[in-house]
């Protein structure tokens, strides 16, 4: 399990590490002996320094008040129901991954008084008790558990209500996370999508990743620069920035993927009636052991403790489970009587609700509830047996790209041209290789003519023998590309890019919003819906453009307009008087519906503006931020990620798009200047 | 309005009257019912003129009527088509009365015409209706309003990209 990083050749000089591409400031590097000068300095500053130490056989977080408190040599083992310490007896310092205690005994204390109550003869007088906090300082915070806190901060208080006491704590800490370089056998922040490795943004004060000798620290805030700048470091060399990033990556392929979570709340929710809840009922025990060791259960009760003459009493607020008997209990009964009803509410709301209520999993891998159940059930199984991650569609997955490099181009030869609109027209291309075919809906091909910058261009339709390509002459490259004949040859690369998740469409309404040249990602995507018609509900396309001469694939859109299994709206933005058609927004087309998108799911393509409001209008009808997906336009030009050129905030829109789910990209969706 | 022959009563279980009445009271829109008038249109006939005066509020039954600008030089053009439900000529609810566009039936038109005089009054002197009609005018406003801006930001305006 442990993965120690070999240093580098002495001989060889160190490279300063560049600057990151996100803009951060270089990496700097911490030797392991002046670990204790971080100590120091927190300690200085008034802070109670929590981390890693070992107590009661296992690490949990205490007060670390020398180095020598921290479990230095330690390794763990976990498994389900399992845990066990042994010393390797090295100078690692963190080469385990997290035990019992998670950081939300330090924001939200499992008892704080809440308020306290007077009695005198007949008057009452209550008065609430303010947070007391102390500044502390969190040291070794891993990912999963920085995004733990991030999920309690949005419980707690990201409102509309906010609890005062965690506030004034969450306030008060100062967070170093520590990147995982060991991965631990109940661990699966990779499936969750919060670890292992700490990304910049994520919350973080300071980051230490544990490298040959020592720590490479990035800094997460102004705080955290300022306690750099206070410690013994040098620029960290390109090397231990490799080596770090390295150590991570192998962590995350340790772990793999073992909860698959697309679709994970809609399959959760679909399986209320499952057999399976009272099969793990069976070895439920109900002792809530998951619930306490969890990072982000916020269920609370509150208790009067009162003197023994009840002239005086406090409001306790107390760590609470929603796997104890009492907790549905009303004074008609007890809507959660048995072990099965309990599991059940807790794994529906840590993988599906908690989406719903709060925008994200309430789940965030860290696998503590599978160590630390006492019968050992793993959530990652139970999962897999009640919510099975749906069969694929066949060829959902995006193929391997053929000269996925910016430097190696396959050719094509164009069969034929349509001429769409005034300025758009489809390349009909043939002779392509069979990478191409095998694309998917939603991908792109950068597409080149020597002594023109490639331009990236969406796969307008996917045949036997080649694709489509639908481009608008908008600049030198796409104007020489569209002045060719049927026989010319041009460059390709591809097919690139995360293709539309046409597997979460099965068994559900599908509707489609496009505008202008957005139909032309999406064609691909309703050939695919309609090539299976029979796996998929009610299918709505709604498509505006700028005038009727600007309306795409007429024909097709005039067959599609004619089936009895397919609802087609157009509308255009303006019109002359021969158009008898619809004139307005695209969102007029069902913004006034009756039918309900509770189970829908929505594909967006158009101008950024457009598909904002577009979002807002099913949201209105009832779809969720997890089912609304929309592709991105950026400047692309490598296409895979590595010249930085489509950025958009922390996605690259080229490798981790173009398409993306509302919820991944709501905080940068019609942000101005992104 | 051009004014067709007197046409049928219209009952308050109207599909229209479900539209635009939806979750009004029985009474309410049993009295919007009384006050309605069936009209219909053909193709091409011109329901109401711009800068003309509003003499009927009328909701679309049944087709499809194009409201129209005239741009001097450009002739005739439409920036909004409006269906079943959609609200037409709110200017006569609203000074001076004028018609703001011309609407132009695109196809066979059924509307719930109401007299503009009399729906005032009745507006004026009935609080219950006048607390149910004056929120869906209004939303039906600000629904176009909106629209119209998107429409203003002409979103899918060629643009020139000098990269590609």
């Amino acid at each position: 399990m442990v993965t120690p990083v070999a240093g580098r050749a002495a001989t060889r000089r160190p490279v300063p590490a560049p600057a990151a591409a996100d803009g951060a400031p270089p990496a700097a590097f911490l030797a392991r002996t002046d670990l204790g000068r971080l100590l120091e300095a927190l300690q200085a500053d008034g802070r109670t320094v929590i981390g890693p130490s070992i107590a009661d056989g296992a690490i949990a977080y205490e007060e670390i008040r020398t180095i020598d408190d921290l479990p230095i040599g330690w390794r763990d083992a976990q498994a389900p129901g399992r845990y066990s310490l042994s010393e390797a007896g090295d100078e690692r310092v963190f080469d385990y991954t997290v035990g019992p205690t998670s950081w939300k005994r330090f924001t939200f204390p499992p008892r704080i008084p809440l308020s306290r109550a007077q009695r005198d003869g007949r008057r009452v007088a209550y008065t609430s008790v303010e947070p007391e906090t102390k500044p502390l300082a969190f040291l070794g915070v891993r990912a999963c558990e920085l995004a733990a806190l991030g999920v309690q901060d949005r419980v707690l208080q990201d409102g509309p209500a906010v609890d005062r006491d965690y506030e004034a704590r969450r306030a008060s800490a100062l967070v170093i996370a520590v990147e995982c370089a060991v991965a631990g056998a109940t661990c699966f922040c990779t499936s969750m999508g919060t670890g292992p490795r700490v990304r910049a943004g994520s919350g973080f004060d300071l980051a230490l990743s544990e490298v040959g000798d020592g720590f490479l620290v990035r800094v997460g805030s102004p705080a955290g620069s300022d306690l750099l700048e206070r410690m013994p470091t040098r620029r960290a060399t390109a090397d231990e920035v490799m080596a770090a990033k390295a150590q991570v990556r192998a962590v995350a392929e340790r772990i793999g993927d073992p909860v698959p979570t697309i679709g994970l709340r809609d399959r959760l929710v679909d399986r209320w009636d499952s057999p399976h809840w009272a099969r793990i009922a069976e070895r439920c025990l109900s002792c809530a052991n998951c619930t306490l060791v969890c990072p982000t259960c916020f269920c609370t009760s509150v208790q009067q403790v009162s003197d023994l003459d009840g002239l005086v009493s406090t409001s306790e607020r107390t760590w609470d489970s929603c796997f104890t008997v009492g907790f549905g209990k009303v004074a008609g009964g007890n809507f959660r009587s048995r072990p099965q009803d309990r599991y059940r509410q807790w794994l529906t709301h840590k993988f599906a609700t908690w989406i719903d209520q709060f925008g994200s999993f309430g789940c965030v891998g860290c696998g503590r509830c599978i160590t630390w159940c006492p019968v050992g059930i793993d959530v990652r199984a139970e999962l897999a047996a009640i919510a099975p991650a749906a069969p694929e569609v066949a060829g959902t997955h995006a193929p391997e790209p053929v000269a996925a490099s910016p430097d190696a181009y396959v050719t094509a030869r164009i069969g034929s041209i349509h001429q769409e609109t005034a300025d758009v027209s489809t390349l009909r291309l043939v002779d392509v290789d069979p990478a191409f075919v095998a694309g998917r809906p939603g991908q792109f091909a950068m597409v080149a003519r020597p002594a023109f910058p490639p331009a990236p261009v969406s796969i307008s339709r996917y045949r036997p023998d080649g694709i489509d390509l639908t481009i608008r002459a908008a600049g030198p490259s796409t104007a020489s590309l569209v002045g060719l004949g049927p026989g010319d040859e041009l460059g390709l690369r591809g097919p690139l890019g995360v293709p539309w998740p046409l597997e979460r469409a099965v068994g559900r309404d599908v509707i489609v919003v496009t505008g202008g040249i957005g139909l032309a990602p999406l064609r691909p995507l309703i050939h695919g819906l309609l090539a299976d018609r029979l796996r998929f509900g009610r299918i709505r396309i709604f498509y505006g453009a700028r005038t009727p001469a600007d309306l795409l694939y007429g024909d097709e859109l005039a067959a599609w307009a004619a089936r009895a299994d397919l609802e087609v709206g157009i509308t255009v933005d303006r019109a002359g008087p021969d158009w008898t058609g619809r004139v307005g927004i695209v969102t007029q087309l069902f913004d006034e519906a009756t039918w309900d998108g509770a189970s829908a799911i929505a594909f967006v393509c158009g101008p950024e503006r457009m598909m904002s409001a577009t979002a807002e209008t099913l949201g209105e009808r009832g779809l969720t931020s997890d089912r609304i997906f929309l592709t991105f336009e950026r400047h692309m030009e490598c296409g895979i990620g590595l010249c930085g050129h489509c950025q958009m905030g922390r996605l690259f829109v080229c490798r981790d798009g173009p398409v993306f789910s509302l919820a991944e990209v709501r905080d940068v969706l019609g942000r101005e200047g992104i | 309005m051009t004014a067709p022959l007197p046409g049928p009563a219209v009952q308050a279980d109207d599909p229209a009257l479900d539209w635009f009445g939806h979750d009004v009271p029985p009474a309410t829109r049993a009295r919007l019912a009384e006050l309605a008038q069936l009209q219909r249109f053909a193709p091409g006939e011109v329901v109401f003129r711009e800068g003309g005066e509003s003499l009927e509020f009328g909701v679309v039954r049944s087709g499809r009527i194009a409201l129209r600008v005239v741009v001097p030089e450009r002739g005739a053009v439409t920036i909004l088509t409006v269906e079943p439900g959609d609200v037409i000529n709110w200017s006569a609810l609203v000074p001076p009365h004028r018609s703001t566009s011309t609407g132009t039936a695109l196809s066979d038109v059924e509307i719930l015409a109401f007299d503009a005089a009399a729906f005032r009054g009745a507006l004026r002197s009935d609080d219950a209706l006048a607390a149910a009609v004056y929120p869906r005018v209004l939303r039906a406003v600000s629904r176009r309003l909106m629209a119209t801006r998107l429409q203003l930001l002409d979103l899918f305006a060629r643009t020139e990209d000098r990269s590609w």
